[in-house]
């Protein structure tokens, strides 16, 4: 159990900084998801807080205690990797033991927690495998279970879903989360998905080329996005921008002081008669459940539209789209929100 | 078993060999001929005596010809030349015995079945004429000079006068004090062994035995002697008409008399496979120590000056090795490694080529596993010997291979380091030598040149499938 906090986290390749300055505070037992594009710092980080890459500026505190010059062996925290990096040669046993060896921990030990880990994640039965002839789910287990013997005060997990296909990430979505729940240690988790990260983090951090962009509850992301990158990236589809100066007049009004852009999300649309937003329909698209609308408006700017029912709207259709004042985002011209 | 009849029994597909099965099996047969059969040449060549071997024999089997004994013996009467047949081999080559081999053989008895000038010139080929004489002279209490006699300069033959002593004895005694003592009308008897061929005679078409030095396969005729009279003198016989009386005789002493210590000299081929076996293990034990950890460093550390080293241990694959016996010489010496085999594995223990094979290979292990190994709270010496080392296996191998081929076959850095001390020869310094000595030993020689393949050929016999096999899973997508 452990609080990790960053402060003025830099990180440089040569002379390219690739993380600018992070402040971060992750408390003890949350669930903490770092979410952002490709290439925005969030493995970066990860793995120096993990110790495997050296901060150039900053301080890393783990329970308060500055570890900086502490090698990743002995920061005492516990990673899972993208490609879960079981070592090949080795049972599933003796990767789970590996890292209780090089503690030292004495035999009998080594074993109880093995049993209880593989008891925890259900995989007794491969114990004497090797990690060749496992499948991908299984093989995340044994990563997942390589992390949890080491009892660490804090996991960090390095997208761990993204080699699942997508039945498996939602159900190990689910495991996970329950993991937490079951231990209750602290974990970072950073992922691209935002999906992913709505549903598991107790916080999100947006991260974007190097800095944070926000950070908060889930629902504080989707429903107060600080910025344009926030809004757009949090939400599936993403959230409609349009230009204040081509909104009807009737929305124009609602604009504060300084919009500059406009921002709604296709689930707040809907179709009304006789209101505002013009549309011509380009695209439909039929989930069954859900039904997505793509158009565009007078002055040719995308828009979608996502409907909780089934629609007979055609492509090709004019429609007038309706909103409500409480769903709208306005961004001043830096993309701030207002 | 069976797998290996099924291999060499696939066809393309129909009931019937078809022209590509031909081809392809011809094709792979000719290859298998041409990569095999100077090896094949040099085995059957091992196996032949030391006698065919100096006749240049080009036989492929180790046919070896029917021999007799040609002895001559020298009397009042003169010179009887004989033919001795059914002598047994050991009889014929007793010269080339060593002292325990002739302390084995029950002379007595093989002597018993002679007489006279057979048994005369038989004695002197088994040597055994000195020491009788001796005896005789103790015995019956002769001049203690006669001993010496044989031995003198003609100046001191003048002041004694051994006939008078030997008129005294009996015709025996006569016979055996004149040989040891060279008097005449007696000479030590000669004794050679020659090919027994035969020949129809042209005229009452029988089989006729003839006894020959040697065959010249240049010449046209042969210079024989009749064995039913062998004072006849020499006939010249035709050399195609001639019947060679072959027989498949392999000379197993030239395998068994080097590896059991039996042969004259400082020849010793166990000491000198010992020591290449030494040589060959430590060295390559060495070898894939440092070299791995050597490309270990190189290919998962960064650090300053990374790719200089890597360009320079490469630069030293464009030395070619000749340059460097010198310095290696100088090294050796210096360092006071020279006549030991140390001085032979040090030098060689690091090769830029091993370090570049396995750097390459450890390329492709995933960064992302050492990385959870440092996670897993592994030391960088774990690391290696855990992680990469059992990784990088299938590289380390072939470079374990490769390593004892090159040790093994060397030459160059034993004749650097130890030439000087024959304790230390390694097999290829040892076969070398055969060419220096005085003594002609191809037999050996071919010998131990087929031992020494021994123990590549089971290197690639047994390692060859961890070649191929490798490790095959990353455990990594």
């Amino acid at each position: 159990m452990a609080n990790l906090k960053l402060l003025d986290i830099k990180k440089s390749y040569g002379k390219t900084e690739v993380v600018h300055g992070v402040d971060l505070e992750v408390l003890d037992g949350e669930f903490c998801v770092l979410v952002g594009p490709s290439g925005c710092g969030k493995s970066t980080l990860l793995r120096m807080i993990a110790g495997l890459e050296a901060i150039t500026a900053g301080s890393i505190l783990i329970d308060d205690v500055e570890v900086n010059n502490i090698s990743a062996a002995k920061r005492g925290l516990a990673m899972v990797f993208q490609s879960y990096a079981l070592y090949p040669h080795m049972t599933v046993r003796q990767n789970l033991a590996f890292g209780l060896e090089n503690l030292k921990l004495d035999k009998a030990d080594i074993d109880q927690r093995i049993i209880k880990a593989a008891n925890q994640l259900r995989m007794e039965d491969y114990l004497k495998r090797k990690p060749g002839q496992l499948s991908g789910g299984q093989r995340q287990r044994v990563a997942i279970g390589r992390a949890i013997v080491r009892e660490p005060s804090i996991y960090l997990f390095d997208e761990p879903l993204s080699n699942l296909d997508a039945e498996l990430r939602v159900a190990t979505r689910v495991e996970l989360k329950a993991l937490h729940a079951r231990l209750g240690n602290t974990m970072v988790y950073v992922t691209h998905d935002q999906i992913e990260a709505m549903t598991m983090a107790d916080k999100i951090v947006v991260m974007h080329d190097g800095i944070i962009e926000q950070t908060g509850t889930p629902l504080d992301l989707y429903n107060k996005p600080a910025n344009l990158f926030v809004a757009g990236f949090i939400g599936s589809p993403k959230m409609n921008f349009l230009d204040c100066s081509s909104l009807p007049e009737s929305v124009k009004k609602l604009a504060p002081k300084g919009a500059f852009t406009f921002g709604v999300r296709p689930e707040h649309l809907s179709i009304k008669e006789d209101n505002s937003l013009p549309l011509k329909v380009k695209n439909v698209e039929q989930l069954g459940s859900d039904s997505y609308l793509y158009g565009d408006t007078i002055d040719n700017q995308v828009l979608s539209i996502k409907l909780n029912n089934q629609t007979d709207i055609k492509s090709g259709q004019s429609i007038n789209v309706g909103l409500d004042e409480s769903d709208m985002h306005w961004f001043d011209s830096n993309g701030i929100s207002l | 078993m069976t797998a290996v009849i099924e291999f060499f029994t696939r066809r393309q597909g129909k009931k019937k060999l078809s022209l590509v099965d031909w081809v392809s099996y011809g094709f792979l047969f000719l290859g298998f001929l041409i990569i095999f059969l100077p090896v094949l040449w040099l085995i059957m060549n091992s196996v032949k005596s030391q006698f065919l071997l100096q006749k240049y024999d080009t036989n492929f089997l180790p046919l070896d010809y029917e021999r007799v004994a040609r002895a001559t013996a020298y009397g009042p009467e003169g010179k009887e030349i004989m033919i001795i047949k059914d002598l047994p081999t050991w009889a014929l080559f007793w010269k080339d015995l060593n002292k325990d081999e002739r302390a084995e053989k029950d002379l007595d008895n093989l002597l018993s079945n002679y007489s006279g000038n057979e048994y005369y010139a038989l004695r002197t080929h088994f040597e055994l004429v000195s020491g009788a004489a001796k005896e005789l002279i103790i015995e019956r209490n002769l001049p203690e000079w006669l001993i010496k006699y044989p031995s003198m300069f003609p100046s001191a033959k003048k002041e004694y006068d051994p006939e008078s002593i030997v008129s005294q004895l009996d015709p025996e005694e006569t016979r055996l004090l004149s040989e040891y003592l060279g008097l005449k009308p007696y000479k030590p008897n000669g004794f050679t062994s020659q090919i027994l061929i035969s020949m129809m005679d042209p005229e009452t078409s029988e089989v006729v035995e003839y006894s020959v030095s040697r065959i010249d396969p240049n010449r046209d005729i042969v210079n024989a002697r009749l064995i039913s009279n062998p004072q006849g003198g020499i006939v010249k016989l035709p050399v195609n008409e001639i019947i060679l009386n072959k027989s498949l005789k392999p000379s197993w002493i030239n395998y068994t008399d080097p590896l059991t210590k039996n042969v004259l000299g400082s020849f010793d081929a166990v000491r000198c496979i010992n020591n290449s076996l030494f040589v060959t293990i430590v060295a390559t034990l060495i070898t894939l120590l440092i070299n791995s950890m050597a490309a270990f460093a190189l290919s998962k550390y960064r650090f300053n000056g990374q790719i200089i080293f890597f360009v320079i241990i490469l630069a030293t694959l464009m030395v070619p090795a000749s340059v460097l016996i010198v310095g290696i010489f100088k090294m050796v010496t210096m360092t006071g490694l020279s006549g030991s085999l140390w001085g032979v594995i040090i030098p060689g223990a690091a090769t830029p080529t091993g370090v570049f094979m396995l750097r390459q290979y450890m390329l492709t292990i995933p960064d992302e596993l050492l990385e959870a190994a440092r996670m897993d709270a592994a030391s960088e010496w774990t690391i290696y010997w855990r992680i990469v080392f059992p990784l990088a296996l299938p590289a380390i191998v072939v470079l374990g291979i490769l390593s004892i081929i090159w040790r093994w076959n060397d030459l160059i850095l034993p004749m650097i380091a130890v030439s000087t001390t024959k304790a230390a020869y390694t097999i290829q310094l040892c076969l070398l030598d055969f060419n220096g000595e005085y003594i002609a030993r191809e037999h050996y020689g071919l010998a131990m040149t087929v031992v020494s393949l021994v123990p590549t050929t089971l290197v690639f016999v047994f390692l060859q499938k961890y070649i191929t096999t490798g490790i095959a899973s990353t455990g990594i997508k």
